[in-house]
Parts: structure tokens; sequence; C-alpha cells
């Protein structure tokens, strides 16, 4: 060191004040994400507990007016039978939203224990599109929107058109964005549903007419329990779990989201899957059916 | 070999058997935790695609931290005890070339290993991560053996 100059000593002094100064810049680099990252965990946890008030309400005030309106229908007289309909689609319409609901709770929790893999089977996207729009034909018809169907896959005569993916995710998928369409839309407006095959990727684009999203909260809707107006005075029902859910199911079926939307004049999600490239034997035309997996064993391998 | 059980690995999830279980992935910057229990023969896997969850989307196995944590859990709910539990960790090749030290996703996913299951005190017994390559691997749950090969191209996620 006693040979050092002292020109040689100020530069070596100099070079090691700016490695501080760079290190001390990327520690603060890394105090500002840590930050972010803890607002983000403490809003989590806040938004976590009304998650669990809320979904009590979600999944009790359904039940009870079930229950009352089984209820009342075992007290119908005989010449009040008329009555029965209107309670029994009344029914129908909580039932089916708390099984929707629940649905995607269980997925929620299969995604995060890490226990869902894609199960893929050749689908009829045709019959899979229409029996999703088929099951929320009732809540389009509660709220008298319009909903545009443009299925602009060419089959081939004779022929179904097939597509590999995983029919019950996808499905759970496409009801998510429908259901948050229906769920935004006005009474009496429309919803543009269109589905095509690009580039051997199946893209659906769900369009809605509602209030829209603004650019800050498009960053946001994909956290979970995430709800744009979750004050408690929220005409919406939900969880905030839907698209949080279809973002992991789409990355599991290595696909895309993306939003376009505009304050006031609606939203319009578009999803793209690629095909799946494995080699698939079972068929499902709804998603319930089952499937025959196989697997590679590799012999010529070096051992840990 | 051939009779037993297998089960293919997709990222961001985990899995873990007490019986014996050929479980086998492929991985690319991802990175693969191994706990093998020697005592009671049980071991699993999980296959994490970023170091750290941020609070975005679903805290799900994605996620590294999450990842050695639930898998870790699910070992305990075997009996598994941790100081029978050894570790073993695959992955986090650099696949996609680039420059700018955010996106080396392969090592950060890798440091977190390290890091997490140092502060765990679980050993790790044998890894191979880091190059440029992917890795195919297969984890026997009953021995707690690992077989790799390197794989080239695309098909490494």
């Amino acid at each position: 060191m006693s040979d050092l100059t002292d020109k040689e000593l100020i530069n070596e002094l100099k070079k090691r004040f700016l490695q501080n100064k760079e290190a001390l810049e990327e520690v603060q680099d890394l105090n500002i994400k840590l930050k972010k990252v803890n607002r983000k965990l403490e809003d989590s946890e806040s938004l976590k507990g009304h998650f669990i008030s809320n979904i009590t309400n979600e999944i009790i005030n359904p039940f009870a007016s079930i229950l009352a309106l089984s209820k009342n229908i075992l007290s119908v007289k005989k010449e009040n039978w008329k009555k029965v309909f209107s309670m029994v689609s009344l029914i129908y319409s909580e039932a089916f939203n708390l099984d929707f609901q629940l649905r995607n709770i269980f997925v929620a929790a299969k995604l995060e224990a890490g226990e869902i893999f894609p199960e893929i089977l050749n689908v009829d996207i045709k019959h899979l599109m229409e029996s999703v729009l088929e099951s929320f034909k009732y809540e389009t018809k509660k709220k008298k929107i319009k909903v545009d169907y443009q299925f602009n896959i060419k089959e081939e005569e004779n022929k179904i058109f097939f597509f590999k993916t995983d029919p019950e995710k996808l499905k759970l998928i496409i009801s998510n964005l429908l259901s948050n369409a229906i769920k935004f839309s006005l009474d009496g407006s429309e919803i543009i549903i269109k589905a095509k095959i690009d580039k051997n990727n199946l893209v659906v684009s769900v369009k809605d007419f509602g209030s829209g999203i603004t650019l800050e909260n498009q960053k946001i809707i994909f956290d979970r329990f995430k709800r744009i107006d979750s004050g408690i005075n929220s005409i919406h029902r939900g969880h905030g779990l839907g698209l949080s859910i279809n973002k992991a199911l789409l990355d599991l079926l290595t696909g895309k989201i993306d939003i376009k939307s505009q304050v006031g004049k609606g939203t319009n999600f578009t999803i793209s899957i690629p095909e799946n490239e494995s080699q698939v034997s079972g068929f499902a035309f709804d998603g319930n059916e089952v499937f025959f997996e196989d697997t590679d064993i590799d012999e010529k391998a070096e051992i840990f | 070999m051939d009779s037993q059980d297998s089960h293919f690995l997709y990222p961001a999830a985990i899995f873990a058997s007490n019986k014996p279980f050929i479980v086998h992935t492929i991985l690319g910057s991802c990175v693969s935790v191994c706990f093998w229990d020697s005592k009671l023969k049980a071991g699993g896997m999980c296959h994490y695609m970023l170091p750290y969850w941020n609070g975005e989307g679903l805290a799900s196995p994605k996620y590294g931290n999450i990842a050695i944590e639930k898998l870790l859990e699910k070992m305990y709910s075997f009996g598994c005890e941790k100081k029978y539990i050894v570790a073993k960790v695959f992955g986090g090749g650099e696949v996609i070339q680039t420059r700018n030290p955010q996106f080396h996703i392969g090592q950060r996913n890798i440091e977190l290993a390290w890091v997490q299951l140092k502060e765990l005190k679980i050993n790790v017994v044998g890894s191979s991560v880091g190059g440029k390559n992917g890795r195919k691997i297969i984890f026997n749950t009953e021995t707690g053996e690992v077989k790799q090969r390197y794989v080239k191209g695309q098909s490494a996620i």
C-alpha cells in the first residue's frame, strides 16, 4: 500500500466512493420496492378480512332465500300453482349464483395449494361456449341484456371443430368474464361475445357497455379479493376472485388475457389460449368427460 | 420402475406423497425444490416460476417463497420431521438471454431457494442449478433419488 502515489490513492478513493454510492442507490431502490410490496400485503390482508364477511353474506343470504322460497312452495295450495313458477326461477337464480361462487372459491383454494393441473381433451368449443351462454340465460334475461354471440370458427361440413385444451378451466374462465360483463352492464344493454381461431390460438372476447374501468384500476383488477367498488353500499355482488382466478388458470393453459376499457363506454376482455400440443385421445363436449394421460420416464439420466 | 405411479408436475404446482411415486417435470428458469424424509421415505416437489409473491394475483406456489413453505407444510402433514428432511435444488437456467439483471429470473429463483432453505435450516444434499440449458428431472419419492437430463430449446418452461 505504501507504494501508492497520491494520484493512485485519490483514484482508488474515488472508485470506492462511487461503488458506495451505487450500492446505496441500489439499497434505496430496493427499499422503495419493499415499501410497495408491504403496502400491497397490508391491502391484501385487509381485503381478506372483507372477503370473509363478504362471503358469509354471499353464502348465507342465498341459502336463506332458497330455504324460504322452497318452504313457501311446500305450502302453496293447488289452485295457486302458477305462483310456483316464479318462485322456482328465483330459487334457480340463487342456486346458480351460489354454485358459481363456490366453484370459484374451490378453484382458488386449489390454485393456492398448487394442486391444480391442466386436463387436456379435444374440446368442442362451439358446444362449450353455448353451454356457458345457456347457463347464464336467466341472468341476462333478468337484466334484459341482449347477448350478441358470434362464433367465427369455420367448421367443415358434418365435422365438429375440436380444440385441445382443458374444458373445465376454459368454461370457468369464460363464465367469469361473462358473469362480470353481466354484473357491470346496465339493464337493457348489450354484451358481445366473439370466438375465433388466430394462428392456433383460441381467442374469445367478451365486451360490455357498462361503466368501464380506469387505467389505474386496470392494474389491480387481477389481484385477489379486489373489487373496484368494495364499499358497503356496493350494488354489485361477488367476492373479487374471478379475474385473479382467470389469470392463474390462463397461466396454467399458457394463455393471455387483455383488457381494453374506456370509462363510461364499457370494457372488452380478450383471452387467447394456444392449442395444447400433447397427443390426446379423450373428447369433451361441455367439460365433464374423463381423459387419459401419457407419461414417459427417462432412463438416460444423471443421478443426484 | 414401469409399474410405479407417476405424476407430471406442472409449473406453479406442488406434489408430495408418502407412497412411492415418480414425479417428473421440465425446468427452464423455474426452480424445483425436492424434499425427502429419510425416515418416512416420503418426498415432495415444487416447481416455482418467480421468487417472491408481491401481492399480485393469487398467493399460489407460482412464487418460490410460497411454494417452499407449502411443500414443507405438506411434508409435515405426513408426519415428517424437519431433522430427517433433506433438500435437492434444480433449475434456474438462463434459457432466455438478457443483459438486464432485473430479468435474470433463473438466478433470482436459485437465490430464493438458498436463502429460504438456509432460514429453514434444511440441508441441501444435491443440486444442479444455473447454466444456459433447461432440465428434465425425475424424482423418486421413495428413495429420494433425482435423475436429471439437460434439454435444449423451447420446450423448457
